[in-house]
């Protein structure tokens, strides 16, 4: 860990975060607060769209931090997250060697100068004043296999290359997972990490945080827009609009010039806001309604 | 957040953090909250960090530090509630010599969800007048001896003329444990991950170098893999409403046999959809039956299928719906609009693999998909299987197996 703490308690992370423009309530504040003052990962779940991407991002830019962010998919294994050896590499310096009459054990094989790292091993292996960000994005997406793989990582910040041995962490990287819960993590995992449900923003905050997303935005138009994505949220529609959701339709408005909700535009804009065709019929009836 | 939070004053002084992280800890787990003393670790080391002076910083150090799950969310406001809203607990060393959980009784009233898990389970199921259940599926699993490639093992030939509804415990424990062992023949898809082949198609280079140790690295020996091979997803939903009331105990046997023995996700469903996935997937098949019964609220009423398929779709279950093998038991008798079958069913076919529908009516001589429902289902399905005895479900297991 740092000698300095990152954050003096969650009122700063807060403010601080306000300053890059990051919204946060006083649960999300705290579990940042706590996941970098107790040195463990944050797992952040919720609906998609509520900003959990966002939050490593903005962690990142307000520690002044790398973010190595690292996408998981099905099938990631060791030498995608971890490490790989270069074996190109090693073959031709097979070759080299062969064609100097020179011998080559093992060890010379497998040094750090073979050694390919990767977003986790990277993250191990930083040197500089801040630990980098490390966002996990959409761990439910990878398998079981690669979740037993992250164990030794989010335990002890280490990453064990059985031919070079145990690289330990000078200080531990800041770690946020994320996971729209689509299928169920493993109990070992969560146990590591500390947990955060992040729930849809109440309307004036939503209106607020529109107003940071979406400067160009007229006043009149972000609140009757936040109203809107509040009862549109209610409908019964295949995937109700999240707050990204929102900025889109925001700015699409604003970039359109559109004063108000009752203009012709809207229409043309709801493909922001809904993502099927159906969702689309229903919210353009519900906006003959407003 | 509960009403407690917002509550102003309770501060903590001389306090022995991890003491009071111990007594929370317990009243959590007490209330079914899966946290671990790693969390009350975390917790009491929060305490110390943040300082909580008014409550809702308590509450939520408390619940970033302790909570894991979204689903153990309501369990730990109840409990945080009953302990902190009309707060004065003892805490100081005084108070805390008499007992550590001294405190006030009120979460006693907290749901626990744990409190099922003693529920008697030796009455059978409390909702179908089956033979009492005596012996425990473990002898009979152990007792289990028959080949592999026989389709119907010759413990379950004697079971072909009985219905469903009158199958014994042990009978559908046997039957469960042939089913999961025919589902190993169902299709597969092409994963990810790779594993070395001989007729593989690429050369797994890791393999080659580590082999060409041997020969004084000279990489004499290419190494090849080939990508694995994986069980498609089952996702199996199952009607309990009152029409149904004869196959359910089988149904779910069938689907407790899915979980456990390959990656699937089973719903049960009458006006409402409730997932079994995790209940039913108990080491012992009377508890997890038990539990499942319990679990489900509105066994044997109507029947919403349309609605509970929308459900499924929209929930993050939804996406597991991708990819998979759809498994729908139903007799269609739905009291939703045929229509909104229709639009669900579609969506479904879009997202799954291959869906079938499993009817027991459709053994009937003189059956005909006139129902609403069914008929409005039947073009997005891909099989439509009688599945009310033995034989007939030998047959989709076959039917299913045909696709790989």
């Amino acid at each position: 860990m740092a000698d300095e703490p990152y954050f003096t308690d969650a009122a700063d992370v807060r403010s601080r975060l306000d300053r890059v423009d990051y919204l946060v309530d006083e649960g999300m504040a705290t579990a940042l607060f706590l996941a970098l003052t107790l040195g463990q990962p944050l797992l952040l779940e919720g609906e998609p769209g509520v900003g959990k991407t966002t939050a490593a991002k903005a962690l990142a830019r307000t520690l002044d931090a790398p973010l190595v962010r690292l996408q998981c998919y099905e099938g990631l294994a060791v030498s995608e997250a971890l490490y790989e050896w270069n074996y190109q590499r090693q073959l031709l310096a097979i070759r080299l060697a062969e064609s100097r009459h020179e011998r080559l054990s093992e060890a010379d094989l497998f040094t750090e100068e073979f050694l390919q790292e990767r977003p986790i091993l990277r993250c191990v292996r930083h040197r500089g004043p801040t630990p980098p960000v490390l966002l996990i994005d959409e761990i439910d997406r990878a398998d079981d296999e690669f979740e037993a793989l992250l164990l030794e990582f989010l335990g002890e910040a280490s990453v064990t290359v059985p031919e070079l041995g145990t690289f330990v962490a000078e200080q531990p990287p800041i770690v946020v997972l994320t996971s729209n819960r689509s299928r169920d993590l493993h109990d070992a995992m969560r146990r590591r990490c500390l947990y955060h449900w992040i729930d849809f923003p109440a309307p004036d905050r939503a209106a607020e945080i529109l107003r940071r997303s979406v400067p160009a935005a007229s006043e009149s138009l972000i609140q009757s827009a936040t109203q809107f994505v509040g009862r549109a949220r209610d409908l019964d529609l295949d995937k109700a609009p999240g707050m990204a959701e929102a900025i889109d339709w925001v700015a699409a408005l604003s970039a359109l010039g559109a004063p108000e909700l009752a203009s012709e535009q809207v229409r043309l804009t709801l493909g922001t806001l809904a993502k099927t065709p159906t969702d689309r019929d229903l919210l353009a009836e519900a906006l003959e309604r407003a | 957040m509960p009403a407690a939070a917002d509550a102003p004053g309770l501060t903590f002084r001389r306090l022995d953090r991890a003491a009071f992280a111990a007594a929370l800890l317990d009243r959590l787990r007490a209330a079914g909250v899966a946290s671990g003393l790693s969390s009350a670790e975390a917790f009491a080391e929060g305490l110390r960090v943040v300082r909580p002076d008014s409550t809702s910083r308590l509450y939520w150090t408390a619940r970033i530090t302790l909570v894991r799950r979204h689903t153990d969310l309501a369990a730990f406001d109840a409990v945080f509630d009953a302990v902190f809203a009309n707060a004065v607990m003892p805490l100081d060393p005084h108070a805390r010599r008499r007992g550590v959980t001294g405190g006030s009784e009120d979460d006693a009233f907290a749901p626990a969800r744990s409190a099922t898990r003693d529920a008697p389970t030796d009455e059978g199921l409390p909702w179908v007048t089956l033979p009492r259940i005596t012996a425990s599926t473990d002898t009979a699993t152990t007792e289990a001896t028959w080949s592999l490639p026989e389709r119907l093992p010759s413990r379950l030939t004697g079971l072909d003329e009985i219905p469903f509804d009158e199958l014994d415990s042990q009978q559908l424990a046997a039957l469960g444990d042939w089913f999961a062992t025919a589902m190993q023949q169902w299709p597969t898809r092409r994963s990810r991950r790779s594993a070395t082949h001989p007729h593989g198609s690429r050369i797994a280079l890791r393999e080659t170098v580590a082999r060409s140790r041997r020969s004084g690295w000279e990489p004499l020996e290419l190494v090849r893999s080939r990508p694995l091979r994986k069980p498609r997803r089952v996702v199996m939903l199952c009607d309990v409403s009152q029409s149904m009331q004869a196959y359910a105990t089988t149904y779910l046997h069938l689907m407790r046999a899915t979980t456990l023995a390959t990656d699937a996700e089973v719903f049960a469903f009458s006006t409402t959809l409730t997932r079994l996935t995790s209940v039913l997937a108990h080491r012992s098949a009377e508890t997890a039956i038990a539990h499942a019964t319990d679990q489900v609220t509105d066994r044997f009423g109507g029947t919403r299928i349309a609605d509970s398929l929308r459900t499924l779709l929209r929930s993050h279950h939804g996406g597991a719906v991708r990819g998979a093998i759809v498994v729908i038991a139903s007799d269609g008798w739905d009291s939703d609009d045929p229509e909104a079958l229709a639009r669900a069913m579609e969506q479904l076919r879009r997202r799954a693999y291959r869906v079938v529908w499993l009817n027991p009516r459709v053994a009937a001589p003189d059956f005909q998909p006139l129902v609403g429902s069914l008929a409005a289902a039947l073009p997005y399905c891909d099989e439509l299987l009688s599945a009310h005895d033995v034989p007939a479900l030998a047959e989709v297991v076959a039917a299913v197996g045909r696709w790989r």
